[in-house]
């Protein structure tokens, strides 16, 4: 467990921190320093503008990291709570939400968040919109199946002679069983936004230009592929390095939460 | 079975409805005015505002929300796409010409992912927790992390411009198609090799196969009549995730190889705010998508018996 804290906690640090690490301005143009390899000045080189690319990476965490970070979390608070809606709620909320939730996955995820980001017009906003609402459906599943097998159990059905209103119940007997699985959930969520909005980026409908975000830094390389082609290692590596590091996370977080299963 | 068959189909129908429903909303809160980029798009400069108000008119934009929505639905339920509002030209034929270019990539990518995960699953489970094991697994998860355009580029710099062996850009001769479906197979292959490996292992792991053992029948019947059904299971479920997998990698792919497909043509409808253009793949895609998960559910229902009632 606190393995996984550390590394979610380094992650978001770098969210946080990258930019006042960073040793110069991202997006200070130098066209005389423009396409220079790594000197002791610029770690990594310019790029076809003379902007440092590793201040531009630094900076990109912010986007990359720390957009994928909120993104996720939207993700988490919609999908559970349509989940217990569905799984405290009477039949026909159940229905409506269930079906609301194969309607968002009747469609492969990122071509949706593509059309809504495309349509809506490129930007930030439309961004975080479109990869949250085609992100919340696993944990709306997750939710309404833990939420259906608990219902039936003795304690949920004495705090509800008691007295307890819905809210109540789901707060104190679902949420706490809900949580571990739901974790797991997140870090597969986090890598997917990372993913997803580096791959908006490559496609020009996520963070615009000269914002540094390293999938937009990507579609910059692709350009200058032949010319510089050591450009593009950099940005799709800390795209690489973050998801693999998540993804890690969720693994060693599964088995912690099977491990404790197993004992309650 | 019949009355589970009715539901399924119920609840695709559905799903179809929930769609277009969201497509319209998203087209209808799209920011400009889409009578105006109709109207420009069809009569270019000269632009006045009555022009503008009958486009409106003619493509029923002025009625309500619902009104507009019945208007806009019923050709689609014909599969009539209509004109392109930027050519003026149908959406059909385009269309066909841009699934013409993305068949043979998706097929060529399934095949590559499919081959090449099922050597990597069935080497790997020879020895459980063994040095090939830990290996594949190794590989398969350092290749769901690495996104398509990024392995796009390094494919495109060590064949194309490295070694110079094979053409990157476009799609003018066969070879074209060599870079763009190793992309997308590599890719299906690493989202693919950790769920065939679990569906073998756990076929294997099954009880009754010990009793059946035990009872004499040959090992070659047992995996051809107990293991393989067993581990076919999740391969059925995987089409459907591999199939979403497919069309997000053709996008990327056919757009980091400057391929023309379905993907291109759906990049630069959004870009051009050819509406017609992107509600006729958004209907399409929706369209292949529940009819395959449909047909999984099916055969779900045939090879596991066990499936049905209750399933949410």
């Amino acid at each position: 467990m606190r393995s996984v804290a550390a590394i979610v906690g380094a992650l978001l640090f770098l969210a946080v921190a990258g930019p006042l690490l960073a040793p110069h301005d991202p997006t200070a143009i130098n066209i005389p320093g423009r396409l220079s390899p790594p000197t002791s000045e610029y770690l990594l080189g310019t790029d076809i503008l003379g902007r440092d690319i590793l201040s531009r990476l630094l900076y990109g965490a912010r986007w990359s990291l720390g957009l994928a970070f909120l993104i996720s979390l939207i993700g988490l608070c919609a999908g559970t709570l349509i989940g217990l809606l569905a799984a405290l709620g009477g039949k026909l909320t159940d229905w409506a939400a269930m079906r609301a939730t194969d309607t968002f996955l009747a469609f492969p995820d990122l071509v949706a968040a593509v059309v809504i980001a495309g349509l809506l017009g490129s930007g930030t906003w439309s961004l975080i919109f479109a990869l949250s609402v085609t992100g919340w459906m696993r944990y709306a599943r997750v939710a309404r199946g833990i939420g259906l097998s608990l219902r039936t159990r003795g304690y949920v059905i004495q705090a509800k002679l008691a007295g307890l209103n819905h809210w109540s119940v789901a707060r104190w007997h679902y949420l706490p069983w809900l949580l571990p699985t739901l974790t797991v959930v997140w870090t597969g969520m986090f890598a997917r936004a990372i993913l997803g909005i580096s791959a908006l980026g490559f496609l020009g409908f996520g963070v615009q230009p000269p914002m540094p975000e390293w999938g937009t830094m990507l579609l910059d390389a692709r350009i200058h592929l032949r010319s510089t082609p050591l450009q593009m290692i950099w940005p799709g590596l800390a795209v690489v390095i973050s998801v693999l590091v998540i993804n890690l996370a969720g693994d060693i977080l599964r088995d912690t939460v099977a491990t404790e299963g197993d004992h309650a | 079975m019949i009355t589970s068959l009715i539901g399924l189909i119920l609840r695709a129908a559905v799903v179809l409805a929930g769609t277009a429903l969201i497509t319209f909303t998203l087209l209808w809160n799209a920011p400009g005015d889409p009578a105006q980029a109709i109207a420009m798009a069809r009569f270019d400069a000269l632009l006045t505002q009555d022009i503008i108000n009958q486009v409106r008119e003619e493509a029923g934009l002025d009625a309500g929300f619902w009104t507009a929505f019945i208007t806009w639905v019923g050709p689609l339920l014909t599969l009539d796409f209509g004109q392109s509002s930027v050519t003026g030209r149908d959406v059909w034929p385009d269309l066909l010409t841009a699934i013409g270019y993305v068949t043979p990539l998706a097929v060529g990518g399934l095949a590559i992912g499919l081959a090449l995960s099922f050597s990597l699953a069935i080497v790997a489970t020879r020895r459980p927790g063994g040095l090939l094991d830990r290996f594949a697994i190794a590989v398969a998860s350092l290749g769901t992390a690495i996104p398509a355009y990024w392995l796009g580029l390094l494919l495109i710099l060590l064949f194309a411009v490295h070694l110079a062996w094979l053409p990157a850009m476009g799609a003018r001769t066969p070879s074209h198609i060599i870079l763009p479906a190793l992309t997308l197979g590599l890719g299906v292959a690493a989202s693919l090799t950790r769920i065939i490996r679990s569906g073998i292992l756990e076929a294997r792991d099954q009880p009754f196969l010990s009793a059946i053992r035990r009872r004499g029948v040959s090992p070659k019947d047992i995996s051809r009549d107990h293991i393989a059904p067993h581990a076919a299971i999740p391969v059925v479920t995987v089409f459907g995730l591999e199939l979403a997998f497919l069309l997000e990698g053709v996008v990327m792919v056919e757009v980091i190889f400057g391929r023309p497909g379905l993907g291109t043509f759906l990049v630069n409808a959004i870009e051009a705010r050819d509406f017609p253009q992107v509600q006729a793949v958004v209907v399409l895609t929706a369209l292949i998508f529940v009819t395959v998960n449909l047909i999984i559910d099916v055969i779900y229902r045939i090879i596991d018996p066990r499936i049905g009632g209750r399933n949410a």
